[in-house]
């Protein structure tokens, strides 16, 4: 057990992979009867400050529907030049270059430790990066000045070759030239009217595009500013950008009593796309979307201008009784699939009090791998600081984004192979992939008893270069029959407990809520009743070895999640929290699922405590992490204390650092955490104690503690109740001999 | 010297669960995360223990001072039993404490540091400004002067906050010394930190370092030539 751990630490560290299963059932059978599918996390531009990249092109398999990337996996004869591709056997030349290897003097990507390795290549003109803001003026006016002093900053933290570009919308859409003289002039666009991208493209007097299609020949950039008067390179039109931005006013059009601002962000966005589209179709740029409201008018409306219709609830999409939500979804999916094609990434920063359309318009940011952020004004330091952050540098003094990723996924004996298009990546994106065995049930276990799979992401730096960093990676197989405890030992129940949360989000998006609960308790009872150890109908006697122990605990709290119990939350919201759920790496992951909690108290050292009422107490002062928020909670006692002052007196001194320690511990998390978490500090009676009680508490309202399910029969355990109890129920169910 | 800031005092109410705000250098200096918020209690053990244990709780090495779960019916907070004193508790491991919200140093700090001189800081400025134009397009230092101007109106206006004054103090300290780097870094660090104060013009000084850093070398000699001999001036304490 704890070998394993070494090495599932081990491969992270060094590939950025967590496989579910780290023995692989050899059939297709036994791989569906062990309930948790072989899958893996994968993150494809994991930092890795000790990989320095190679300055070579990779060297590729000659076969033509293979084109695997020669790696440490591979044969080699030393001799003879030549090597084996480990995933279709052929025999392969060395090219010319590689004339000079041998057993003592192999080049890197033969090399274990460089099973991830990353190729700096060069294909034609470094393009610019590009960052095109769409900013809504139906603001307040505070909130307006404090977003335009924010993307005034942001000009001083974007490379100086970046090109910029600026639309600003409310009623009407406004694209604005930028020149460095002269009088500002903008093209304006009724918001209201939906318009192809090539009519678009003619009102914006807008030529042929200069890159063309397949290979993205990037735009020299002094070509690309000569042509382009609406994007624009940073240093030369920064003063009088700021100048513009500095005097941006809010949308002229009066909000009558009664109304909301007409908002027309469909169009605002059609525009953006179209001309990135027509001026720079497969370069790395960034639509920035800044929105303080819903879409009110136009294409991609969500709610209407009068005030008493209030937006859509997810009562109201229960009941079908959401009019534009379809409709809306499906503009802006048309439009994210557009820019996908193109490589371009949309962010959308949400800053309202009420919500702002972000479930019909996530699919902008999923489907292109941008960031969602919401708050609640932009004249916050939630907002200002994330914002901030999406420009923040690596330890190389480059950005931490990368854009126009394509994934390419090679298998063992699977023909060809299977590729994604990942617009936007940073070093913390996440993909979960998930495979299929093939092999016949009782087939041998193929050639080599290992099976191989190879990730390979190209993609352009920030820095522009392009760059391919390369991943394979192998496991054995294992005959389930005969190996069944091996297999199990290699289970990585954090992993799984990730990659089962992700597809139960999946099935939730496009099923019904309570079904997907009900399918998330079969897949953890029929993993219990494989690997539990028990005597049938007796529920004390239930054990889960090492491997699995955590496991249950994991599905009871992504049962009570946001991401699953959507009630209690309005959709955006459950967009936002799912939206960063299924990209986060697999530590942060894991604090969304099961939040953690750390104690402090005079009795010892900062500890994790278990997320249970049990562990709120008088002399505690507890620290609770979701991800999205930090709280902070003093026990009762404590806050008498603080109340009282005794930090203030010097003979009380630990107290003081007391108090002090979980603001220590919340800095480092606040200090580099993307999107920047909420910031809780409260004690016990006080109104936002909440926060921690909705997490460690069940709520008190729910008596029935055996539900059986009406329709299907099929026991489901039940909802909101302690992790005791609920354990108690999955024991029972999974060593019952009816089940 | 620069100062490294901790935390940027809260100047406005902050909204509601609004985290902290850091300055530009804090959150810059990363560094190792000790990332060590990360264990989980383990959970109760699976044998079919039926109490409601907490298992997190090492046993209590110095007996607590106040009772636990005081009776709240008991008299108010001044005759509250108070904390274990600092002899007395077990010590507690802690890093050492940074106070949050600190003001920033308002003619405090360890250094007595002099007010910075206006009239310094933008000679330096336009004298950099004056050798760009022989190179540099009119209408880019027409707008770069417009711009300090306004910096030099806001300053001798009381406009601009110390911290403000004291960086762009060592802006233009660095400017003079040929540190582009270091000068951008500041330029950023302000923007970052004090837009509001400096948005206005700082551009002009973002570009006047850009171009001043691109030109020729002749020319940057010169301007470094007549910067050494003004160096009697005070301002070289950093």
């Amino acid at each position: 057990m704890s070998t394993y751990q070494e090495f599932i630490q081990q491969n992270e560290d060094r590939d950025g992979v967590r496989f579910s299963w780290n023995l692989w059932p050899s059939s297709r059978l036994e791989a569906t009867r062990l309930v948790v599918p072989v899958s893996c996390l994968f993150t494809p531009l994991k930092e890795r400050p000790d990989l320095p990249p190679v300055q070579y092109e990779p060297v590729l398999c000659s076969r033509a529907n293979c084109k695997a990337v020669l790696n440490p996996l591979c044969q080699v004869d030393f001799r003879a030049k030549i090597w084996a591709c480990n995933f279709c056997f052929q025999r392969n030349p060395f090219p010319p270059s590689y004339a000079g290897i041998s057993e003592a003097n192999q080049p890197a990507e033969l090399m274990p430790q460089f099973s991830t390795i990353e190729y700096i290549v060069q294909r034609g003109t470094p393009a610019p990066l590009i960052f095109l803001y769409v900013v809504d003026t139906c603001l307040e006016e505070e909130d307006l000045q404090a977003l335009k002093e924010s993307l005034q900053m942001s000009l001083s933290l974007l490379p100086p070759n970046a090109l910029v570009g600026l639309i600003t919308f409310g009623r009407m859409v406004q694209v604005h030239e930028l020149s460095c003289e002269g009088i500002a002039k903008s093209y304006v666009f009724r918001g209201t009217k939906d318009l192809s991208a090539k009519q678009i493209q003619e009102m914006l007097g807008l030529s042929k595009p200069m890159a063309s299609g397949q290979q993205g020949r990037p735009v020299a950039p002094q070509d690309a500013s000569a042509f382009c008067r609406f994007l624009q390179p940073v240093h030369r039109v920064d003063m009088n950008l700021t100048d513009l931005l500095g005097e941006l006013q809010r949308d002229p059009w009066p909000v009558p009593q009664g109304k909301r601002p007409l908002r027309s962000t469909g169009v605002a966005l059609s525009v953006a796309v179209g001309l990135l589209e027509g001026t720079f179709p497969n370069t790395g740029a960034r639509v920035m979307l800044f929105i303080g409201g819903p879409p009110t008018q136009g294409p991609g409306m969500v709610v209407g201008d009068e005030l008493k219709t209030p937006i859509r609830s997810w009562h109201d999409i229960q009941k079908d009784n959401a009019r534009h939500l379809k409709k809306a979804t499906k503009y802006y999916e048309a439009l994210a699939n557009r820019s996908a094609v193109n490589g371009h990434s949309i962010d959308i920063y949400a800053c309202a009090l009420d919500q702002t359309g972000l479930l019909e318009m996530k699919c902008l940011s999923n489907l292109t791998g941008g960031h969602i952020v919401m708050g609640d004004s932009f004249n916050t330091s939630l907002f200002k600081q994330t914002f901030q952050r999406v420009f923040s540098k690596d330890y190389n003094g480059d950005f931490r984004m990368a854009f126009g990723g394509v994934l390419e996924v090679k298998e063992m004996g699977v023909g060809g192979t299977s590729q994604w298009k990942v617009c936007s990546l940073n070093p913390s994106t996440t993909l979960g992939l998930y495979f299929e065995v093939v092999n016949q049930h009782n087939a041998p276990v193929p050639q080599g008893g290992r099976g191989a799979v190879q990730f390979v992401t190209q993609y352009q730096h920030s820095n522009t270069q392009r760059r391919i960093r390369v991943t394979t990676i192998a496991r054995n197989w294992a005959d389930a029959q005969s190996q069944i405890q091996h297999i199990e030992s290699s289970f990585d129940q954090e992993a799984a407990a990730v990659l089962m949360a992700r597809l139960g989000v999946f099935r939730a998006e496009s099923e019904e809520g309570p079904d997907v609960l009900r399918w998330l308790d079969r897949q953890l009872i029929r993993l219990c009743q494989k690997f539990g150890q028990f005597n049938k109908d007796d529920p004390t006697s239930f054990k889960l070895s090492e491997s699995l122990s955590l496991y249950p605990q994991f599905m009871f709290h992504m049962r009570r999640s946001p991401f699953l119990q959507v009630f209690n939350n309005s959709p955006d919201e459950s967009s936002y929290y799912r939206h960063h759920f299924v990209r986060q790496d697999l530590t942060q992951s894991l604090i969304m699922i099961q939040p953690i909690l750390y104690s402090y108290s005079f009795y010892g050292p900062p500890e994790p405590v278990l997320l249970d009422s049990s562990s709120i107490l008088p002399d505690r002062i507890l620290l609770m992490d979701t991800f999205f928020q930090l709280v902070i909670f003093h026990g009762e006692t404590i806050a008498q204390w603080r109340k009282a002052g005794y930090q203030e007196m010097a003979e009380y001194e630990n107290f003081k650092q007391l108090l002090q320690a979980p603001l220590d511990d919340a800095q480092e998390i606040l200090q580099t955490r993307f999107p920047m978490p909420r910031y809780v500090d409260t004690e016990h009676g006080g109104s936002q104690a909440r926060f921690l009680l909705s997490k460690v508490n069940p709520s008190q309202t729910h008596n029935n503690l055996y539900a059986w399910g009406q329709e299907t029969g099929a026991p489901i355990l039940t909802d909101d109740v302690s992790l005791q109890v609920f354990m108690d129920h999955l024991k029972k169910l999974a060593v019952s001999s009816s089940a | 010297g620069q100062e490294k800031d901790k935390y940027i005092a809260p100047s406005a109410e902050r909204g509601w669960n609004d985290p902290p705000q850091f300055s530009y250098n804090l959150q810059n200096a990363r560094g190792q995360q000790k990332g060590h918020l990360t264990r989980r209690a383990a959970p109760p053990t699976s044998s079919g223990n039926t109490s409601t244990t907490t298992v997190n709780l090492k046993s209590v090495a110095a007996p607590p001072t106040i009772p636990l779960g005081s009776n709240p019916l008991a008299p108010p907070p001044c005759s509250l039993a108070p904390p274990p004193r600092l002899q007395a508790g077990p010590p507690t491991t802690t890093t050492p404490p940074v106070q949050p919200g600190s003001q920033e140093e308002e003619g405090g700090g360890d250094q007595t540091q002099c007010e910075p001189d206006v009239e310094v800081v933008l000679s330096s400025l336009n004298r950099a400004l004056a050798t760009c134009r022989q190179s540099v397009k009119d209408q880019v230092c027409n707008d770069v002067e417009k711009r300090l101007l306004l910096l030099d109106d806001s300053w001798r206006a009381g406009k601009l906050s110390l911290p403000v004054r004291r960086r762009m103090e060592a802006l233009s300290l660095e400017l003079r010394a040929g540190h582009w780097d270091s000068a951008n870094e500041i330029h950023r660090s302000l923007m970052v930190d004090h837009v509001t104060e400096v948005s206005q013009w700082m551009v002009g000084v973002k570009r006047l370092i850009a171009e001043t850093r691109n030109l020729n070398p002749e020319l940057l000699e010169q301007l470094q030539d007549t910067s050494v001999t003004d160096q009697d001036s005070d301002l070289l304490q950093g």
